[in-house]
């Protein structure tokens, strides 16, 4: 059987306050268990302790990472203030860490996702074409709508994110943005994933797990029967976000 | 890279490399069929559907009719549609309790329906009276004195089908074979009590394979033998279920057990 490299574009590892969560070794036995070759994470604490710790932590879990399987993402703030450095450092601070995308979490951290407070950061990011990871706006799509309304050209990834169906949601911004993608952890509509890739392209889907929530499993294996051919499957599964971080200028 | 869908001779690896197995039919327990308000379906006529079900190999297919859920569709409808596919398509009799006069029509015929009907279906969150209510007494009576199935939606916390008022109805009507769909979602441990306390109760698990770590969870609470598959199709993909079973790290005859021997054991001759 002929391997398909699966790229994880949605996991989480560290616990938060609550102590819900999961440790890197447990997303790297859970990898080995399903067959993900190596996957993109955030820090689950960055809800609860800040950006600043959240990448601190992430940093730890992607240099001790001797297996090179984890790939590192990096939570943002607003620039006004002096909790973040400037972009041409931070990216800087990026490259030297193996930290290939970017994240935030507005709700949380309370501010508004918008061009005041996001824009020198963001518009640093559409240059370098750095991906920003959207996770923050599951299931909050009036919030998603404005905030690419704002930044049109980003280079991002918006989670599909909620099991019963999101299609008059995902496909307008799919329709709208031709830089963004969605990952389809929680994606379950029946035969769903060939249709998006029929009418957007194979190359604008991405492979997700949502883990500690979701297992690895159930996503890959109703990947493998979508109907598509093996080189479409293949895209989602990882080549489409290992081009995406390549592409990345940091 | 070594995986589970490597192991050589597993149902894991089986599937992955076919898609459909012949030794290891699905009984999907929960489905429905037809347009909802709150989501786009491409794929929701009996056409398009059996279409998807065949292609994983799915033996029986028990649906309720959204339509028919609502009212405004007669139960009678759905058996025609059945008919058109008799060799997978079965039914649960909807029941709406604001359509009471219906209820008592339609489960009158019963019988006549046989083999397409396999049971009921109560959405009482959805139709937001209690399944202790008085609306529910005619319908469940039946099912108890008979001993048929009742797929009930369940969520954890409802005051309509939360764990709490299941297990009060549970008590009232024992002999039903009383499914509980989505496994009285977050509330676990009061699903696992329902059926541990009684012997006709089952977990349904629309909406949980692919959770990390729940099905194993489940097994540890309760049984194999007690745990029936659903997807909600057309809401959810076959795949992506079956999936999220074989994911689970559990052993194969477990998985053969809520794949189907569960809902065999349940459908007697009509397996």
């Amino acid at each position: 059987m002929e391997d398909i490299f699966f790229f994880d574009a949605n996991a989480r590892v560290g616990f938060d306050n609550h102590r819900r969560g999961a440790s890197a070794a447990e997303l790297l036995a859970d990898m080995d268990y399903y067959g993900i070759e190596k996957a993109l994470v955030r820090s689950r604490c960055t809800g609860c302790s800040g950006a600043v710790i959240g990448n601190e932590q992430i940093t730890k879990v992607i240099s001790a990472d001797n297996t090179g399987r984890l790939t590192g993402v990096w939570c943002v703030l607003p620039s006004q203030c002096d909790d973040m450095p400037e972009p041409d450092d931070f990216f800087a601070a990026m490259k030297k860490n193996n930290i290939s995308a970017i994240t935030f979490e507005p709700f949380e951290h309370r501010y508004v996702p918008c061009r005041l407070t996001m824009g020198k950061i963001f518009g640093a990011a559409i240059e370098r074409k750095v991906p920003v990871l959207l996770n923050a706006f599951e299931g909050k799509w009036d919030e998603l709508y404005r905030f690419m309304a704002e930044f049109p050209e980003l280079t991002c990834i918006f989670s599909a994110g909620h099991k019963w169906g999101t299609d008059r949601n995902v496909r307008p911004l799919l329709e709208n943005y031709p830089n963004c993608r969605v990952e389809l952890a929680g994606y379950w509509i029946p035969e769903g994933i060939a249709d998006l890739a029929k009418i957007y392209g194979a190359d604008r889907l991405l492979y997700g797990s949502s883990f500690p929530k979701y297992n690895h499993g159930n996503g890959m294996f109703q990947l493998k029967h979508s109907t598509l051919s093996d080189q479409e499957i293949a895209l989602i599964a990882g080549k489409n976000l290992e081009n995406l971080l390549k592409g990345a200028e940091l | 890279m070594s995986s589970i869908w490597k192991e050589s001779g597993t149902l894991a690896a089986r599937f992955w490399e076919k898609g459909i197995l012949e030794d290891c039919p699905v009984y999907d327990m929960h489905g429905h069929m037809g347009p909802h308000d709150s989501i786009y379906f491409k794929r929701c006529s009996a056409e398009d559907m059996v279409a998807h079900l065949r292609r994983i190999g799915v033996r029986r297919f028990v649906f309720s009719h959204d339509q028919a859920l609502a009212g405004l569709m007669r139960n009678e409808q759905v058996v025609e549609i059945c008919k058109q596919f008799p060799d997978i398509l079965r039914m649960y009799i909807s029941v709406n309790p604001h359509f009471s006069e219906n209820i008592k029509e339609d489960l009158a015929k019963y019988d006549q329906w046989k083999p397409y009907v396999a049971g009921l279906k109560f959405l009482a969150d959805y139709h937001e009276v209690p399944v202790t209510d008085k609306a529910y007494e005619y319908a469940w009576k039946f099912a108890d004195e008979r001993g048929i199935p009742v797929l009930n939606h369940t969520w954890g916390t409802s005051p309509y089908n939360g764990g709490k008022v299941m297990y009060e109805a549970i008590s009232r009507y024992p002999n039903a074979k009383t499914f509980l769909g989505h496994c009285i979602f977050g509330e676990w441990d009061y699903a696992a009590k329902c059926v541990n306390d009684f012997d006709n109760v089952y977990l349904e698990l629309t909406a949980v394979p692919g959770e990390r770590n729940r099905i194993e969870k489940l097994l540890e609470a309760t049984s194999s033998k007690k745990i029936l598959l659903g997807t909600d199709l057309p809401w959810f993909d076959e795949y992506q279920a079956v999936g999220g079973v074989l994911s689970a790290k559990i052993s194969d005859e477990e998985k053969r057990d809520i794949l189907y021997r569960n809902a065999q054991e349940i459908f007697g001759d009509d397996k």
